[in-house]
């Protein structure tokens, strides 16, 4: 079983090939990634390529597919939605849609974690982990509400991600425990991704789109350009 | 056989074309209707629709072609100019689709595939020739003498045509898209009712003239019908849109002709969506007749955004092998900026 997982709901791009010993070959961004310009389209197929080429395999050995899809950024999951459907209906294979907060959960390794996601606009995407799974469900949110929240719950969980870094005054202010602004637990790991594939059942290639969370913005375009 | 996608607007486009330019299959889903109601595309809906639609269209082109993705030879993709998170999909999903196969990719240039789209057929253009591409996004003439690129002599400096009927619809009251819907109320005008400024920029000091202008266009119909007053301009609509068609038709006729005589060329291809307008197509044939000009003007649908024309472009193109194109991106600007100097 020769599993592929890629995330791209942050400015990082995160690729794993994940074999059924357990064997892992991975990308993993580092934490200054997640303030870089993203890169997705052409870091993505390359970072696929290399950890396929580092197990010595090739797109044709690859039995499933799991993606990160979100919430994140919009132009972010899309790139990497669209290429693991593609990749998943050129060679057949079922594709495992992933929370992107609950694979970042997962890579902070500690029985409670609140994963929050730089959403812009002042607000962050954020959902609370126990070792049970979810226990506050991915919303969007402001992080000042979020803060009150979480005061409201008396929990002190550990939080991760670029939102957590970005509003660390804040949510630690409300009891949360942030590592450093370097530290790996900060960006969601495609090895994340493909371990909780295993719990999500397979999706048809076309019916995965990205978790959104928030409405389109009804702007059109100031020049109505229809090339 | 090539498999191409194109997403560069609101258009989710997917077709398959033999080498030979036989058009097995041209798959449009359109999302005209869900930015109707917004007077224009709004990106960030149009991104997501692609992606909602880019496989279902893909395997629905592969379907229609009868063929099975083991006999693409070839994938391309329209990989500029157009919206951003758009073209992203389209990038995307080729790249995926290629490499998951071992592909070569074509990377295509939205604006080459309208110039070529008339080499598709059984009666394909042959260069060198002239194509006036008018659609809502873009506006230009370009001479063509091989296939594989295309020289700019002409463009417009502000709207393009496209655009121009979008807002002298908007002013009219019609609904969007604005062309069809002047075309069809104009049939019913006189064109010569109202006296419309025909913009024909030049004093260029290389001596070309082949620009366009649609801005002032515009403006002049919003202080027609502001001078009207809202009850006579309901009422002279059907003039009002005959005659702001027929300007807008006069200007790229006007340096239509113009580029042919400039150019000493004799075969002419039309492309993008103004295309269909049908006072345009009347003037191309009596400009065909009048001039002893061959005319190509394509079915619509390799007129408008299409993916049968980004394969027509391909079939030119040196495709990139596996791996090369791993880190190929969109272009939001046109791949190569069009050379506008005269020869
Ligand atoms: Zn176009």
């Amino acid at each position: 079983m020769n599993l592929l997982g890629l995330d791209t709901s942050t400015a990082a791009t995160a690729a794993c090939l994940l074999r059924s010993g357990g064997e892992a070959f991975e990308v993993i961004p580092s934490a200054s990634d997640l303030t870089a310009p993203p890169a997705h389209t052409r870091e993505l197929m390359p970072a696929l390529a290399r950890v396929l080429g580092d197990a010595g395999l090739g797109f044709a050995d690859l039995d499933a597919v799991a993606a990160g899809i979100g919430p994140g950024t919009f132009t972010g999951l899309r790139i990497g939605i669209a290429t693991a459907r593609a990749l998943a209906a050129a060679r057949g294979l079922p594709l495992h849609p992933v929370s992107s907060l609950a694979a970042l959960a997962a890579g902070a390794d500690a029985p409670l974690v609140l994963a929050a996601i730089d959403a812009r606009r002042g607000e962050v995407f954020a959902a609370l982990h126990d070792e049970a799974g979810e226990r506050w469900v991915p919303f969007v949110v402001r992080p000042e509400l979020l803060a009150e929240r979480l005061r409201e719950s008396a929990l002190t969980p550990l939080a991760v991600g670029d939102g957590a870094v970005r509003y660390r005054g804040e949510l630690e202010a409300a009891g949360a425990r942030i590592p450093p602004d370097d530290s790996p637990r900060h960006v969601v790991r495609a090895l994340a991704v493909c371990r909780l594939a295993a719990r999500v059942a397979p999706v048809a290639p076309q019916a995965v789109v990205p978790h959104y969370l928030r409405m389109p913005d009804a702007v059109p375009e100031p020049q109505t350009r229809r090339p | 056989m090539i498999l191409a996608l194109e997403t560069s607007c609101d258009d989710t486009c997917a077709a398959v074309v033999t080498s030979a330019g036989e058009v097995r299959s041209n798959v449009v889903a359109s999302q005209g209707l869900l930015h109707e109601r917004y007077g224009g595309v709004v990106p960030e809906i149009a991104s997501r629709r692609h992606l909602e639609l880019v496989d279902a269209v893909t395997s629905d082109a592969l379907e229609r072609a009868e063929v099975a993705l083991d006999e693409i030879d070839q994938v391309a993709a329209t990989r500029g100019p157009g919206l951003i998170g758009a073209l992203l999909v389209g990038v995307s999903s080729a790249k995926a689709l290629a490499a998951a196969r071992g592909l070569p990719l074509v990377p295509v240039d939205h604006l080459h595939g309208h110039v070529v789209a008339s080499t598709l057929g059984h009666d394909p253009i042959e260069p060198p020739y002239l194509c006036l591409v008018a659609s809502g996004g873009h506006t230009f003439l370009a001479r063509v003498d091989e296939p594989s690129s295309y020289r700019v002599l002409g463009q417009t400096l502000d709207d393009a045509a496209g655009e121009a009927f979008d807002k002298g619809a908007r002013l009219l009251g019609l609904g969007y898209p604005g062309g069809p819907a002047i075309d069809r109320l104009a049939r019913a005008g006189d064109p010569t009712a109202f006296d419309f400024p025909r913009s024909l920029p030049g004093g260029r000091e290389d001596g070309a003239h082949l620009d366009f202008s649609f801005s002032g266009l515009k403006t002049s119909l919003l202080y027609r019908v502001r001078e009207l007053g809202s009850e006579e301009a309901e009422r002279r609509r059907p003039h009002l849109a005959a005659s702001y068609q027929r300007a807008i038709v006069d200007a790229l006729a006007a340096r239509t002709e113009q580029a042919l005589d400039q150019e000493g060329l004799d075969r002419l291809g039309l492309g993008g969506g103004v295309a269909a307008n049908s006072e345009l197509r009347r003037r191309a044939e009596e400009l065909s007749v009048t001039r002893g000009v061959s005319l190509w003007a394509p079915e619509l649908a390799l007129c408008t955004d299409n993916a049968a024309m980004i394969a027509a472009a391909a079939r030119f193109l040196e495709p990139l092998p596996y791996p090369e194109y791993l880190a190929l991106d969109a272009s939001a600007r046109p791949a190569t900026p069009p050379t506008t100097a005269a020869a």
